[in-house]
């Protein structure tokens, strides 16, 4: 349960709010690099953290982010002509650089420097591995570039995916911490997922229904170990980071490759939703970039040309309930992306925590919501910059390993959550 | 597959905001029965603080003793004096009996052979437990002690975890 100015104070992100700064600490993902695939290309309509932008590319491969109307009358620069070293709008003609500074006013005579004295607000625009990420907030303070390991290894060894999810990014994200409702909701991908079947694992998950938990610190956020039942005298352990404000990894399965989430705010009502698919000593094979393109796994099957998922609440979700009823998916949705998409939008835009009833095992929430507290509250009133900027925080792993039942999971698996190059993942 | 149409009772309308209003709006129903037990000396300091700032309906209490079996084995232990935050002595049978969350905390690892006697109590009972241990001194015979039995289990650098649980689980 969180009181109504708390629930406020953590699912507002526009500018001005406290966990809105807290997410201009970071930086976060703006766009896929494909989405801007060449220089001149058309420019992308991008709004993040309640702020309309425009991301273009200009002719000499220089990215931009920056205010997407036009500082004359208002125009949407998405209209815009993007060429010759600048993003033109097409309503008379002005046009602005990648940092957002106005080079031409045609009305103005030839040698006016009245250009010079406009500029769009504009923010960097940077390609690490597959995504464009952005830093929104003071350039004084920011921080060095993501560190994070499925964007540092070789490109065929890594593939994104982006998707829309209609509500607040809070309660997406909650889906990322909480691992107890991987037994229920997918439980029918163990079964049949081309990138999760097979693995030893999934048998102790499907053995145990009940798992137990424990939540540590980390130095960027947090790790909670979901443990069950393995052999006589020994536990099966999956453990999740979580680095702050919005990155989770899913502990692995098998040799299949590692995966997680990136949740970033568009408003306060919808998310992209960034999945990634890495492996961290190999190349991804054809059949399982196939798989990630056709939305097995935690991707989704988009509707072509958008990132809009094919399975949506204007559809239902394209609900099965015979394969619901023959226990092929066990909420009758397709996709263990959609599974959780479709319950995190059915409790609302943003869902009233005022109503809810958490139980212990719900704990990892518990403490995520704290931190996040925490840290938005002394950012503003102390100027202390939080967990998980620091790039340092980024080199972490999700693990799944069979441990004695006497040892902890943090003892034993320093090594295993900690991202090392040319070593590959713990994984059952 | 059949594409049904969309219907006016179909997500895309009863996920919306506008929706929301009409979500029943009926009381919450009272806390859990929540007893929350400070293991050792210094958890029954940050127990204490916790009770002070807490107003939902846990009970609050320390471990003053555990009644150990004549042969010393831990499993036979037979139950545990518990003092109130009023000062006044409770047995753990009698706590627990009308109890469905146990919260214990504990600071050192004088806790453990408390935290296997409540955690074995709790888990013939079918309550629900959580432990909370507060880092800083060796604590790790204690976490052993407590891994079998806590559903939950945090070990943590800041006591204000606690009053956090408890008001997310309304205890």
């Amino acid at each position: 349960m969180l009181r109504p100015e708390l629930n406020e104070l953590l699912t507002q992100t526009g500018p001005g709010t406290p966990t809105g700064e807290l997410f201009r600490q970071y930086w976060i993902p703006a766009l896929l690099a494909e989405e801007l695939p060449e220089d001149d290309c058309p420019p992308v309509r991008v709004k993040l953290l309640s702020e309309r932008l425009i991301a273009f590319r200009d002719s000499d491969g220089r990215y931009g982010l920056m205010d997407e109307f036009c500082a004359h009358r208002g125009a949407s620069l998405w209209f815009g002509r993007n060429e010759e070293g600048g993003l033109r709008c097409s309503y008379h003609g002005w046009k602005y650089d990648v940092t957002g500074q106005c080079i031409e006013v045609p009305s103005e005579p030839d040698n006016s420097n009245f250009c010079t004295n406009v500029k769009l607000r504009a923010y960097p625009l940077v390609k690490v591995g597959d995504i464009l990420w952005t830093h929104m907030g003071d350039p004084a303070n920011r921080p060095g570039l993501p560190e994070f390991e499925f964007v540092h290894v070789p490109a065929d060894q890594t593939y994104t995916s982006k998707r829309w999810q209609e509500c607040n990014w809070l309660q997406a994200l909650e889906g990322g911490i909480d691992s107890s409702h991987v037994t229920w909701l997918h439980s029918g991908a163990l079964k049949s997922d081309p990138l999760f079947k097979g693995a030893r694992g999934n048998q102790y998950n499907v053995n145990d229904l009940k798992p137990f938990f424990e939540v540590a610190e980390a130095d960027g956020g947090l790790f909670v170990g979901a443990r069950r039942n393995a052999e006589e005298g020994q536990y099966y352990w999956r453990i999740t980071p979580w680095i702050m404000p919005s990155f989770t990894m899913v502990p692995p399965r098998g040799d299949h490759p590692v995966h997680g989430h990136f949740w970033v705010p568009i408003d306060d009502e919808n998310c992209w939703v960034y999945t990634f698919d890495y492996h961290p000593v190999r190349a991804l094979t054809d059949a399982e970039l196939q798989n990630m393109k056709a939305g097995f796994g935690v991707h989704s099957e988009n509707i072509p040309g958008t990132y809009r998922p094919v399975r949506n609440k204007d559809n239902d979700y394209l609900m099965d309930r015979a394969a619901q009823k023959r226990g092929e998916h066990y909420s009758g949705v397709t996709g263990i992306a959609i599974q959780d998409a479709s319950l995190q939008e059915s409790m609302g835009p943003i869902v009233d925590r005022t109503k809810e009833r958490l139980v212990p095992a719900d704990s990892g929430i518990i403490k995520a919501r704290q931190k996040l507290r925490k840290a938005a509250l002394a950012l503003r009133d102390e100027g202390v910059t939080p967990p998980g900027a620091d790039p340092a925080h980024h080199r972490v792993r999700s693990a799944a390993i069979v441990l004695p039942q006497e040892e902890s999971f943090l003892d034993a698996c320093r090594d295993a959550v900690t991202a090392t190059p040319g070593v590959p993942q713990t994984s059952v | 597959m059949t594409m049904r149409p969309i219907l006016l009772n179909s997500c895309a309308r009863a996920a919306t905001a506008a929706e929301a209003r009409y979500r029943i709006d009926a009381p919450i129903a009272p806390s859990r029965g929540t007893r929350v037990v400070a293991l050792d000396d210094g958890a029954a300091a940050v127990v204490r603080r916790a009770a002070q700032q807490h107003h939902g309906g846990a009970h609050f209490l320390s471990c003053r003793s555990v009644e150990m079996p004549a042969d010393g084995d831990l499993a036979g232990i037979a139950d545990v004096l518990l003092v109130r935050d009023d000062g006044s002595e409770a047995r753990l049978s009698a706590e627990l009996a009308g109890a469905d969350a146990a919260v214990m905390v504990a600071t050192t690892d004088e806790a453990a052979a408390a935290a296997r006697a409540i955690g074995d109590a709790c888990t013939l009972q079918g309550i629900m437990t959580a432990g909370l241990v507060l880092a800083g001194q060796d604590t790790r015979v204690t976490v052993s002690a407590l891994r079998p039995h806590a559903r939950v289990l945090m070990v943590t650098h800041d006591e204000q975890d606690l009053t956090e649980l408890l008001t997310a689980l309304r205890a």
